[in-house]
């Protein structure tokens, strides 16, 4: 939309577009620079919204600003790894140099640290003098010398195309085996896609782990009106950059996994939810939406099929991480303040609109082409041992090859830190990892050799791999102030819905940073008791998943909260 | 009623089926029924602050949390719907820790916890559950999560957020119950603010000041200041149930008084024309009742053609007295009787009595033509 | 009303003409936004774009008068497009052939003509309302204030009637009474045309009914409306016993109200309050208030409720029934010995059919709805279900009348009037209510932004407006809900007494004002503020 375009052309594009709320305040914050009390106004009155409800939707996205020429600031990355990485000095640097800074969280860049978004344009350089913009970096490719220390002949499933040149082409996607899993099911039936998933024990890989042929047979058997396939591209995850990836470099990958869920379960309508942080994604994807849609791979009569209508919308999201939550997810796209949901029922039966809705990962959507063309048996052999499968994991901070790696289920931890990543920078050793992101809390001590990259070997371990964000900490970290940051991340990430979310991160976050009980044993107590009713009782998986952080801390690292607490400034 | 006890076949059909099993005992069901109304149903007092019976169950609080055998968490049971076979508690160990380490957290982000009952119908339920927990322990201290609007100069809604603890309860009911959405929320998180649009006065927002987020509210942070200027009489608050003196709607609503004067109104959650709604002169606009222009004497037009006080007796006797001579002069038809649409109907009934019965016409109306 | 508040939130379709609900009946309107919010559409009649205006999924912006030909064109569509309900019309109505070949020469296209309202807005709100499984109506004095208003009402019916939209949950033709009790005044014969519980006076079997009770015979024919009686002071009627009614204020053209009560030889006023009509009064007698007696009320939707004391009245103020019970004792009547509230609604109970199922305390709880004919009957929530009072309902035809005056050089402008919702009636209780003046501190006039730049008017300044039948001082507003030509103002604010200009007609029918239409002229006002203006 042209910058120059009135409130009511601004209204006549959107308003009768599916879920227009998002698209519609991003027009205006595009042509405004911030979202003006007249510009609410306007999109309180073309979309029927209450005007307080869309004012408190607004100030819920960290993105959209409020003031002239908020949308200009620099935004620094202060995630996990860029805070070790100098993303404080980049941003003094920038102050200096007269730019309007603020800080963001982690904006999936953590493989090219410390980003710096502008605008509509993601930059990052060695420092302030030096930013530019480039492409998202390709995954290493496996065993490329024998001297790699990366072996073991390991066969990838969604990057096992994607450095091909052309692949982000529909051209080149074609070449490369595309499409012909929709034509293969096509042939097939819908029934057989998803008995095909069912066998190859595909789970979701945005965290979650449902199964995926389960999820879909729930909604092709769910009554109700036009069914949707949402692709869950929020991925928000502190650590985690892997669906990035897998977009910017195998755009159909994505598109056709949701147009063999909507195959399956008679889906009409698609949504691509993607985060904010991820502007150079929206044109990649637009263009290969039109593209396909042109070629007759979406839109109406799909392959020359009658009656295989669907369509996909790109929607993008307006910084909340909550929003990666399925149920949030799905209010944002309603244009409803995006609190999680209270499940039962589920999206399979009541998702967007009220109506049956897939809800699926990237990463995960990209599996199915591979696994519908070569068979459930073939990705089930995927994995090592009992494990089905690959994941991409996305590895962070303090080694030496950080990037995306897809890794059969089962690997050892220790072969990816230092085989395949290269292990810690010289003399230096692995303090912690990450898992889940921030999710997952750490793992340290002798579990850094014994765990293996599955979710019984995590989770027995107090953990869970979920989207497979691993960030590593060395031996140079101070974890009690890694564990701040991280809990600081939770607590203004919080959506304020349940009660013992919206208090206990904040209530960590502060005994984190010097408050709370001096007394050790008054901490443990206070802390633990936290962390037990949180899990238990948080309504949604961040809630629940946020107290992993101090647990974990606790379990591996008591010496350095001893510490902490000893060297404490004095209440004041 | 269970099958074992042979009388299955006395329910309907899909109910027969209905039941679940509730801290060891099985009790049926409705469809659609949550375990938290299941639960109250049987005086099982699972404890809340987020749930109002009239708005959609939230989920916010997670005080209401039960054990549900085969779910890895508690769950909460206002949003929970009941389904047959479950296996539910309400009161375990594990829970009760929960619910205090709960209400230990909520009562550390108020600056206090006691407010006074005029402030609302709901007001007393935080400190309530305080008190039944034992959580006046000051554990987990830190920053407290609301600000007050002292800037709001509006007569009848204090909002004192220090006091709150984001269960949007107001939110909702001016939503769901009141249609106005005029509250919403701001920010997210520990952040949370309860506000209107731009942040602004609730004058110059959608809001009706129907008060009825002052009912709701269970902490006092939104308060009602009408009631609480009031809050020095001395004596207990007693309340009279009676009917709105306003529109037709006919709202039930309860009278608070202290000794002989009225100190506030609150809405009849079980009124039958309200279901605890109000609007702004129902909930605020009572205090004209005990207004000093109230007339307390008789008064008569004296020969200096001024109204001037006069005794019961006086007035009764000018005013029979005046009718009379215009029955007796002009008949009885030349006598007019209006009733009032604001009175009892003993009012109007007697008016139409006393021009009937007593004068012989028909000469009566009442105001419904303006 | 005909069907019970809790229908509100069941239909699919609301109408909702002539009534500005969120403000006069608010709590009520929260029973539409709930149904708005499960899904049901709303289809709003007004002149202005008041709040449910603004809410509804269809505005039908008329001029003010002009609702019988905007009915007319809705039915044409209705029978046009085939949404009648053939078997309802042929099995519980009267003359729908009639009245289906009576529409046809009223079109959208000659609807817009009178109304202004869009051909195409009266097909679609036809279509919707037309083709709603549960259609309501809901309607106020917006409707009734007319010279026409009888009319208005019957083509409501005649809407309702040709859609089978009556005696089902969430339909039905639902007026919304305006005072607390205004509903028990009727039911409790304050009528000049029916004893208590709508009983005819022109019934000799009901005459002697009550003769044997009341120990008098009464005439058999019926008394004058206040309106005629009004017109008739000082010449046959000479005395008046007013109880609780701000009758110079509220009433229109408050010069004849005025001049009418200070002809009479005797005037007699109960009131809580010295009003502006006890200021006119030989006799003033101090009454209880609310919360200060026990008693009954019942509301629009007919249920019976009790009200209870909650404080002593001030001084000596007493009871209305008391007073006229007293009064009646110092004249001679006979039967006159009440001694309480009780006593005198079960005295009703037993000559009233409605209520007869009824006594003091099987209304405790309220959840009576009249008509409850005998006791054990669980009361009528919902009237018509299978009957009509007289058998069938009754299609009637109507024609598009113009109002009582209509606008000319002298007088421009349609001024309507109405309510809001942070005062009632002459603020003699609003007023009165601590914090009440900080929402509403006076009245204004509400014209629309061009208007007011047209006339030479100000935002916030002042303007004179005139009618045939006075003028007065009155504050601008400029504001959207207005539309061009057409000037809102309430009657509520002493100082801006509104009521100084209406009474242009009478529907000659029931004789209630024209209140809703009145040309005026809106002039700025010289000088400043409202000093030495002639009200």
């Amino acid at each position: 939309m042209a910058g120059s375009a009135t409130n009511e052309e601004l209204l006549a594009r959107w308003r009768d577009e599916p879920a227009p709320l998002l698209p519609l305040l991003h027009a205006f914050h595009d042509r405004d620079g911030f979202l003006s009390e007249d510009a609410l106004r306007h999109v309180a009155d073309g979309l029927r919204i209450p005007l307080a409800d869309l004012y408190g939707t607004v100030t819920f996205y960290h993105h959209f600003a409020r003031e002239p020429g908020g949308r200009g600031e620099s935004r620094v990355c202060v995630g996990p790894v860029c805070r070790q990485r100098g993303a404080e000095t980049l941003a003094h640097a920038l102050e200096a140099r007269g730019e309007r800074v603020a800080r963001m969280p982690c904006p999936g860049r953590c493989d090219e640290p410390v980003p710096v978004l502008r605008g509509d344009l993601v930059v990052t350089g060695p420092d302030a003098e030096h930013l530019s913009n480039g492409p998202t970096p390709l995954p290493a490719p496996p065993a490329s010398t024998a001297a790699d220390p990366r072996s073991g002949g390991f066969e990838e499933c969604v990057f096992r195309h994607i450095r091909d040149p052309g692949r982000a082409t529909l051209e080149g996607y074609r070449a490369t085996g595309g499409y012909a899993a929709l034509e293969l099911a096509l042939a097939a039936g819908p029934g057989d896609v998803i008995d095909t998933l069912d066998a190859s024990g595909l789970a979701g890989r945005g965290g979650a782990g449902f199964p995926t042929g389960r999820k879909w047979r729930a909604v092709a058997e769910a009554d109700g009106g036009a069914k949707t396939v949402v692709c869950n591209a929020d991925e928000g995850e502190p650590g985690c950059f892997k669906d990035r990836v897998l977009m910017d470099h195998d755009p159909f990958a994505t598109l056709e996994g949701m147009t063999l869920a909507a195959y399956a379960t008679g889906a009409t309508l698609g949504f691509i939810y993607l985060r904010y942080e991820y502007p150079e994604t929206i044109g990649i994807l637009e263009d290969a939406i039109a593209d396909a849609t042109d070629a007759g791979l979406l839109g109406a009569s799909i392959l020359g099929r009658d009656g295989f209508d669907f369509r996909i919308h790109v929607r993008r999201g307006a910084g909340a991480y909550i929003c990666g939550e399925e149920t949030s997810l799905l209010n944002s796209l309603e244009g409803k303040h995006p609190f999680p949901r209270n499940r039962p029922p589920f999206p399979v039966t009541h998702g967007y609109l009220g109506r049956p809705t897939v809800v699926n990962n990237v990463e995960t959507l990209c599996s199915v082409p591979p696994i519908v063309r070569k068979g459930a048996e073939w990705y089930r052999g995927l994995g090592l041992g009992d494990h089905s499968g690959t994941k991409v994991i996305s590895l962070s901070g303090d080694v030496r090859r950080p990037g995306n790696y897809e890794v059969p289920l089962g690997l050892p931890l220790r072969t990816l830190l230092h085989d395949w990543a290269g292990g810690p920078s010289e003399g230096r050793a692995v303090r912690a990892v990450t898992m889940a992101g921030l999710s997952g809390g750490f793992i340290a001590g002798d579990d850094l050799d014994a765990v293996t990259l599955d979710e019984p070997s995590v989770r027995s371990r107090g953990s869970f791999l979920g989207a497979g964000g691993i960030m590593v900490f060395d031996d140079s970290r101070d974890m009690v102030d890694v564990s701040h940051s991280a809990m600081e991340f939770f607590a203004e990430e919080s959506c304020g819905k349940c009660f013992p979310c919206r208090i206990g991160t904040q209530r960590l976050t502060e005994r984190l940073n010097g408050g709370g009980p001096r007394d050790l044993a008054e901490w443990l107590d206070e802390v633990t008791d936290l962390e037990a009713t949180m899990k238990s009782t948080s309504a949604c998986g961040l809630g629940q998943a946020a107290p992993l952080v101090t647990e974990s801390l606790r379990r591996y690292f008591p010496e350095q909260i001893e510490r902490h607490l000893t060297e404490r400034r004095p209440d004041e | 009623m269970s099958d074992r006890n042979g009388r299955g076949g006395e329910s309907d059909g899909a109910g027969a089926a209905n039941t679940l099993t509730l801290d060891g005992m099985e009790v049926s069901f409705e469809p659609g029924e949550t375990l938290y109304e299941i639960a109250e149903r049987h005086g099982k007092m699972v404890p809340t602050l987020c749930y109002d019976e009239r708005l959609e169950p939230f989920g916010g609080c997670r005080l209401c949390i039960v054990e549900l055998e085969g779910s890895r968490n508690p769950v909460a049971s206002c949003t929970h719907r009941a389904e047959p076979g479950m296996v539910v508690r309400t009161h375990t160990a594990h829970l009760e820790t929960h619910r205090r380490t709960l209400m230990e957290m909520v009562a550390s982000e108020n600056r206090e916890v006691d407010v006074d009952p005029l402030s609302g119908y709901a007001s007393q339920e935080m400190a309530t559950l305080v008190d039944r927990y034992d959580a006046r322990t000051g554990r987990f201290a830190g920053h407290r999560s609301g600000v007050s609007r002292p800037d709001d100069d509006n007569p009848f809604i204090l909002r004192d957020y220090e006091n709150c603890i984001s269960c949007y309860r107001c939110v909702r009911v001016c939503a769901e119950q009141e249609g106005d959405y005029a509250i919403s929320v701001k920010n997210r998180g520990f952040e949370t603010r309860i506000t209107v649009e731009f942040d602004g006065l609730l004058k110059d927002s959608a809001c009706t000041f129907c008060g009825q987020c002052i009912q709701t509210c269970p902490t006092g942070a939104l308060a009602d200041l009408k009631a609480l200027a009031n809050r020095d009489i001395p004596g207990e608050t007693e309340k009279t149930r009676t009917i709105c003196p306003y529109c037709g709607v006919g709202c039930s609503v309860d009278v608070m008084t202290r000794g002989d004067t009225i100190v506030g109104v609150q809405p009849a959650m079980d009124g039958p024309a309200n279901e605890g709604a109000l609007c702004v002169k129902g909930q605020f606009a009572f205090d004209f009742v005990q207004h000093p222009d109230r007339l307390k004497t008789p008064f008569v037009r004296g020969d200096d053609g001024e109204l001037r006080p006069a005794t019961w007796d006086e007035a009764l006797d000018r005013a029979a007295d005046g009718l009379g001579n215009v029955v007796r002069k002009h008949g009885r038809h030349a006598v007019y009787g209006v009733a009032s649409g604001r009175a009892p109907h003993e009012a109007a009934y007697m008016m139409q009595r006393f021009m009937r019965a007593g004068l012989g016409t028909h000469n009566i109306d009442n105001c419904s033509r303006a | 009303m005909s069907n019970p508040l809790r229908d509100m939130e069941e239909p699919d379709v609301y109408f909702c003409i002539g009534t500005n609900m969120t403000e006069a009946h608010p709590v009520a309107a929260t029973r539409i936004k709930k149904g708005l919010a499960r899904g049901a559409r709303l289809v709003v009649a007004d002149p202005r774009r008041i709040r449910l205006a603004e809410i509804a999924d269809l505005h039908l912006q008329l001029r003010v008068g002009t609702d019988a030909s905007l009915l007319l064109g809705i039915a044409h569509v209705i029978a046009r497009e085939g949404l009648v309900d053939e078997s309802f019309m042929a099995e519980r109505t009267t003359g729908g052939v009639d009245f289906l070949e009576h529409v046809r020469e009223f079109t959208p296209e000659w609807a817009e003509s009178v109304t202004d309202v869009p051909a195409a807005d009266i097909e679609r709100a036809a279509l919707m309302y037309g083709g709603a499984e549960r259609g309501a109506i809901y309607y106020t004095l917006g409707i009734t204030e007319h010279v026409c208003g009888v009319d208005n009402v019957q083509s409501l019916c005649n809407l309702a009637l040709m859609t089978g939209n009556v005696g089902r949950e969430g339909t039905g033709i639902n007026p919304m009474r305006g005072q607390n009790n205004i509903q028990g005044a009727g039911d409790c014969g304050a009528l000049p045309t029916n004893y208590p519980g709508f009983q005819s006076v022109l019934d000799p079997a009901n005459r002697a009914k009550f003769a044997a009770v009341y120990g008098r015979e009464a005439d058999l024919e019926k008394g004058m409306t206040k309106v005629q009686a009004l017109n008739l002071a000082g010449d046959r009627i000479r005395a008046m016993f007013i109880d609780g009614e701000n009758t110079v204020v509220t009433d229109p053209d408050r010069q004849h109200c005025e001049k009418a009560l200070g002809s009479l030889d005797f005037l007699v006023v109960a009131d809580i309050f010295m009003t502006e009509t006890a200021e006119l009064a030989d006799v003033v007698f101090p009454a209880s208030g609310w919360a200060e007696t026990d008693g009954v009320f019942t509301n629009t939707e007919r249920r019976v409720q009790r009200v209870r004391a909650a404080v002593p009245p001030p001084d000596e103020a007493r009871p209305d029934w008391w007073i006229i019970n007293e009064l009646a004792r110092r004249m001679g009547f006979q039967n006159f010995e009440f001694e309480s509230p009780k006593e005198i609604f079960n005295e009703l109970c037993e000559l009233s059919p409605l209520y007869h199922g009824l006594d003091w305390d099987r209304i405790e709880h309220g959840e009576y709805q009249w008509p409850v004919p005998e006791a054990g009957h669980p009361g009528t929530p919902r009237l018509h279900e299978d009957e009509f009072p007289n058998g069938r309902g009754v299609f009637k035809l109507i024609r598009y009348r113009d109002p009582a005056e209509t606008l000319s050089d002298a007088y421009p402008v349609w001024l309507t009037t109405g309510r809001r919702l942070a005062s009632y009636h002459s603020r003699t209780q609003t007023g009165r209510a601590k914090g009440i003046d900080y929402l509403l501190p006076e009245e204004t006039l509400e014209v629309h932004p061009d208007d007011v730049a047209e006339w030479g008017l100000e935002d916030g300044g002042w303007a004179t407006m005139a009618s045939p039948r006075g003028e007065i001082s009155i504050r601008v507003q400029a504001t959207n809900r207005s539309p061009r030509g057409t000037v809102f103002a309430s009657f509520s604010f002493a100082d801006t007494p509104v009521n100084d200009l209406t009474g242009g007609g009478y529907d000659p029918d029931t004789d209630t004002a024209e209140l809703k239409v009145c040309p005026v002229r809106v002039t700025p006002r010289e000088g400043l503020g409202r000093g030495g203006t002639g009200a």
